[in-house]
């Protein structure tokens, strides 16, 4: 129980470290993608957050993003191995065009995603832990602390620029 | 298996958040946790392979809402 627990709390820090690297990298923090994430970006930051972070978090609510492939590739590599992990790549891109996204970060992310969990179940993991790991990853970011979670993603974005 | 557990306690943890949260711009985020959680319940739970396309439409869709939530407190787009 305690090794499931130390496995899912890595997974938790592979994941978090996997969806904000793809995240930045893909320019989250720079706009909104609809106006839904500015308004949720400026409510952030009225709340003593950070602008560029908050526009992250924002786009986070209002299309699936590399951490949305990477809930869904744990979960298709648990149903149906790297297949399955493929078939959320895809459902991630439809996702993202309903949402009028017209970015790559989620399909991106789930695709890493896939080959990163699936090489974490070849050394002893399994791919619940990613599951529940990822969902203690977005919690950190979107379900704590909004003004700590936009801050740390604003200086992440900084070094980014 | 604790991994259910942990996701459950989440959920119902973002939906405490999200309730006591009065700013609707702020509350979003709590309720994007409780997809997540649910997403990942659904998949723990069932563990069939078309859980997880269960898992994305539900996860599809609610993020779709929250996006239509939060245009619509934005004032929308607007055109012409």
């Amino acid at each position: 129980m305690l090794g499931e627990l130390l496995h899912i709390l890595a997974a938790a820090a592979v994941s978090w470290i996997l969806f904000v690297t793809v995240d930045i990298l893909f320019k989250l923090p720079e706009a909104g993608g609809v106006s839904g994430a500015s308004a949720i970006a400026r409510d952030i930051e009225a709340g003593g957050g950070a602008l560029s972070g908050g526009t992250m978090m924002g786009n986070i609510v209002c299309s699936p993003d590399a951490s949305a492939g990477t809930l869904l590739a744990a979960c298709g590599v648990y149903v149906a191995g790297i297949p399955g992990g493929l078939v959320a790549a895809a459902l991630v891109f439809i996702g993202n065009r309903i949402c009028h996204d017209p970015g790559y970060a989620g399909t991106t992310g789930a695709v890493l995603a896939t080959f990163v969990v699936y090489g974490f179940t070849q050394v002893g993991f399994a791919a619940t832990d990613f599951i529940a790991g990822m969902v203690i990853a977005i919690l950190t970011i979107q379900g704590l602390s909004h003004a700590h979670a936009s801050r740390l993603l604003a200086r992440l974005w900084r070094v980014r620029e | 298996m604790i991994a259910i557990y942990i996701v459950a306690a989440i959920a119902v943890f973002a939906v405490v958040r999200a309730t006591v949260e009065k700013n609707t711009g702020r509350k979003l985020p709590y309720v994007n946790v409780m997809n997540f959680a649910v997403a990942g319940a659904v998949v723990l739970l069932i563990g069939h392979p078309l859980a997880l396309v269960a898992a994305a439409a539900y996860f599809v869709g609610s993020t779709l809402e929250a996006n239509a939530i939060a245009s619509t407190y934005a004032g929308g787009e607007r055109r012409g």
